[in-house]
């Protein structure tokens, strides 16, 4: 094969792997250990601007930030892994179905998918946040429903694609069975497509759960969160501006990242 | 020199042989002025590969330079870098390219878009071989011709559309206002064909480089297209240059024919010399590859045997290779369609025989004693749902076969021959089963019969092996009956075995279609169908999408298979020289009837039919 070398690897794929990578490890450590505690107040050590004790310095409680952003981005990835995980596994299963084989289900999917596609999704999570309560369930599962329908028309509409390609008549007429021409003969070759669509949704996760948090409505206190800090933040921007910033940031390091990455290995299936 | 023998019309050949003789001259006495269009050592790379190699070309007015070549072969390229159209990424890497001793590209220099915009349209133009995307789908065809018009000429509004319906009238377009303001997509194939060759010629350009023109389209509008280019070249003497893989069509249309091989020209010389004389083998592969009718008759000879009732045997005796074929045949019963439903359902699937007494079918077999049918379609219409199916609106139901009768026996090959939307596809597809909406009764012998497609790119599963997928239809049957339970190291063993049979090696079992050339894939299709020992065969344009050589040896393999295992193929196509060498019998198709059926021999030698005299005519 000549895709060996350059076409391999790119410069998107190397910066990516590498932020994203980064960011990962942080975020993973951060479930099990972190520097300091990240509940431990201090209060000598209130706003303390970043130093090699405290690299990205200390918030109005004297805790450490680094620990803090380390537990708040395991929180983040955990919970948008599971959200792309949930949303994905139903889009694939919803999507599969009703692509494949068309008719009433199909029908009724697609206007449901219509209307949660209605609403804006960051009222659509309010109002199941509200009935359900907050809470990390509760935060995956509300995401989950709001990411739910694109991932059916993606995976449907590759699934109208390849039900009558050529390919999968002859494996109708050899007598395949249906579930396993669904999930062995056509979903391998939809996963190009499919992999996009997970980059973009796990970033797009990330963005929310953040914005969630930021409003009060993700996960509650004592758990970290960036986008709890970073409203916490909000009301010492000018006294400590690295508060602020060390969340901020770190969305945007991870983001970026994931962006990258899948920009990456776009170019190195393209 | 007897050029052109073509029965279709006698009375151009002589006008153009005087013309030919009068270039031949010109030639000979070595006018170069006279030359318009000279190729000079020409070589086009992308990157580190040489599309094309050190080509010499020339053309002069009214003449026509056929390119023949297979994919690949880089005839494409050298037009389109004659018409400054090819792609930036290629590079010119020597030689040069001279319209009336105007140096239009050169090695090692960019293309001078500005000056090959004078001659673009103006001096030379282009028809593509897919009418479809070459023309705007959102713009009407009469103003797509008009824009030729407004860019070259000084012509206004009425005048100009006036010259657009004169240059309509003179492809041979009907009702020219209506096809004036109609969109591509209500304009049929050839019609759409007439459009860019009205497109390409309007402004009487002096050379016309023709790509493939007519491979996208049925055969008998094939005929006509040629017939109006040929017309056309010596309406306005303008000189072409006829790139086709198809030898049969450049021989009736050119002058000269230049074979290309790896960007190479192999050979080049006048067309009936090539044809008489070949002197590279390669070309001599070429020209034998092309299916043509001498060479069936001497085939036949040694064939014999075939399609006679001897073959299956008078002797009861039942021809190895079809397991599923001796179950029903022991049991003396027919199951009727379903194939693709599992075994057990079979029962269900009878009352799709519409109340025929099955029993009095099978008392005339019985009468025909020797002869039993593997496939017996009786009264068969096929019916074709319109339109999107949705919750509130249902279908529209057409019917695009009608009471279709007819018989395909063991060992024998029948062909299906008829135009696009004539309904053979659709007939196909009932008898696999594919589609259920039918009226009147299909009964086969055999359990699970086989398709192969014709586009060998979707026909296998891109993300498995080979391995896998020639496993497959082994794993679905144990899946479906335990009788055919096989452990893996057999399925494997089976599976070697097809790879063999359908000559490929070892190595390929692990590969990925993607690393196949479409050959290659083809005979995986083949070996895939074949793998179950179904004792019928539905091939659909098997080889129309694979270039000449190759088809050829699909084509042989198809026959040996055919003699090894037994089989029967229903064998569709639109082109007539490929059903004449592959099939024993065949059927003539059109709007969905089958008008007329027999002895290949006899269908080619006695044609009732005035559509089937046609057909054979093209």
């Amino acid at each position: 094969m000549k895709k060996h070398g350059m076409g391999k690897w790119n410069k998107y794929l190397v910066a990516g792997l590498l932020m994203t990578g980064l960011a990962l490890l942080l975020g993973i450590v951060g479930i099990f250990w972190t520097p300091y505690s990240t509940t431990a107040m201090s209060a000598a050590e209130k706003f303390d601007a970043p130093s090699l004790r405290h690299i990205f310095g200390t918030d109005n409680f004297g805790r450490d930030i680094f620990s803090r952003v380390m537990e708040g981005m395991g929180t983040t990835v955990v919970i948008s892994s599971l959200v792309v995980l949930f949303s994905g596994s139903v889009g694939i299963l919803l999507g599969a179905l009703t692509g494949y084989f068309g008719g009433v289900l199909d029908e009724i999917v697609m206007r449901v998918t219509d209307a949660v596609n209605g609403f804006p999704s960051i009222l659509l999570t309010l109002v199941i946040i509200s009935v359900l309560g907050s809470g990390r369930q509760n935060v995956i599962l509300s995401l989950g429903i709001v990411f739910v329908p694109s991932y059916i028309r993606i995976v449907r509409s590759e699934f109208i694609r390849l039900r009558d390609a050529d390919y999968i008549r002859r494996a109708r007429l050899m007598g395949v069975g249906r579930m396993r021409i669904l999930f062995v003969h056509i979903l391998p070759n939809i996963f190009s497509v499919f992999w996009v669509s997970v980059m973009i949704g796990f970033n797009n996760a990330i963005l929310a759960e953040s914005g969630m948090s930021y409003l009060g409505i993700g996960v509650q206190p004592p758990d970290a969160s960036l986008g709890k800090m970073l409203s916490d933040a909000q009301g010492y921007l000018r006294t400590a501006p690295w508060y602020a910033l060390a969340p901020g940031l770190s969305i945007v390091w991870v983001v970026l990242g994931f962006a990258l990455f899948s920009e990456g290995i776009r170019r190195r299936n393209a | 020199m007897g050029r052109r023998d073509s029965p279709v019309s006698p009375a151009p050949v002589f006008c153009k042989l005087r013309k030919v003789r009068g270039m031949q001259e010109c030639r000979m006495s070595g006018r170069m002025e006279d030359i318009m269009i000279r190729i000079e050592d020409l070589s086009v790379a992308f990157g580190d590969t040489e599309a094309v190699k050190h080509v010499n070309l020339e053309l002069i007015d009214g003449e026509v330079l056929g390119v023949v070549g297979e994919s690949g072969s880089g005839k494409s390229v050298t037009a389109l870098t004659l018409m400054g159209l090819v792609a930036d990424s290629a590079q010119v890497t020597s030689g040069r390219v001279l319209f009336d001793d105007v140096v239009l590209r050169e090695a090692g220099k960019p293309c001078d878009k500005a000056l090959y915009r004078q001659y673009q349209g103006a001096r030379m133009s282009m028809v593509f071989q897919e009418p479809m995307t070459s023309l705007n789908p959102t713009q009407r065809v009469g103003k797509q011709v008009e824009e030729m018009l407004r860019l070259h000429t000084e012509l206004r509004g009425e005048d100009r559309k006036q010259k657009v319906l004169e240059a309509f009238r003179s492809v041979g377009l009907r009702e020219v206002e209506k096809v004036y303001s109609c969109y591509p997509h209500q304009l049929s194939g050839g019609m759409r064909q007439r459009v860019m060759i009205a497109m390409a010629v309007i402004l009487h350009p002096r050379l016309i480089v023709a790509d493939e023109p007519t491979t996208a389209l049925d055969v008998t509008i094939q005929n006509q297209i040629i017939e109006l280019l040929r017309e056309i070249n010596q309406k306005q003497n303008n000189a072409m240059l006829f790139i086709t893989h198809d030898l049969n069509l450049a021989r009736r249309l050119c002058n000269r024919i230049a074979v290309m091989k790896d960007g190479e020209v192999v050979e080049l010389g006048e067309t009936e010399e090539i044809f008489q004389n070949p002197r590279e083998a390669y070309t001599k592969r070429l020209i034998e590859a092309v299916p043509s009718r001498v060479k069936r008759r001497r085939n036949a000879a040694a064939e014999s045997g075939m399609g006679e009732p001897a073959g299956s045997g008078p002797d009861g005796k039942i021809p190895a290779g079809g397991e599923a074929a001796e179950k029903a045949g022991t049991e003396q019963e027919e199951c009727a369609v379903q194939g693709w439903n599992t075994g057990r359902e079979q029962g269900a699937g009878l009352e799709r025989s519409a109340g025929q007494e099955k029993s009095a079918g099978l008392q005339e077999c019985a009468v025909q004693g020797y002869r039993k049918p593997i496939l017996r379609v009786r009264n068969l219409s096929v019916y074709y749902k319109d339109g999107d199916n949705s919750l509130f609106s249902r279908r529209k139901k057409q019917c695009v076969v009608f009471g279709a009768e007819f018989e395909l026996y063991p060992g024998e090959s029948l062909g299906l021959v008829g135009e696009s939307g004539c309904g053979k596809t659709s007939l196909s597809k009932a008898i696999l089963g594919m589609n259920r909406e039918v009226e009147g009764e299909i009964v086969h012998t055999t359990l699970r019969p086989q398709m192969i497609f014709q586009d060998p790119y979707s026909s296998l599963n891109p993300t498995k092996t080979i391995g896998w997928q020639l496993m497959e239809p082994l794993r679905a049957r144990a899946a479906l009956d335990q009788a055919f339970a096989m452990t893996r190291e057999e399925m494997e063993t089976a599976a070697y075995d097809m790879l063999h049979k359908v000559g490929m090696e070892d190595k390929y079992f692990h590969r990925k279609p993607s690393q196949l050339s479409g050959g290659q894939r083809q005979r995986v299709s083949i070996g895939q169908a074949l793998i179950t020992h179904p004792g019928m065969i539905v091939a659909d344009e098997p080889v129309s999408a694979l270039d000449v050589t190759i088809q050829a040896q699909i084509m042989e393999l198809m026959q040996k298979l055919q003699q090894e295992m037994h089989l029967s193929y229903l064998f569709i196509s639109h082109d007539i020289n490929v059903v004449y060498r592959m099939c024993d019998r065949i059927m003539v198709m059109k709007d969905g009837r089958i008008i007329e059926s027999g002895e290949t021999e006899e269908i080619f030698n006695h044609p009732r039919e005035a559509y089937t005299k046609m057909l054979l005519g093209a």
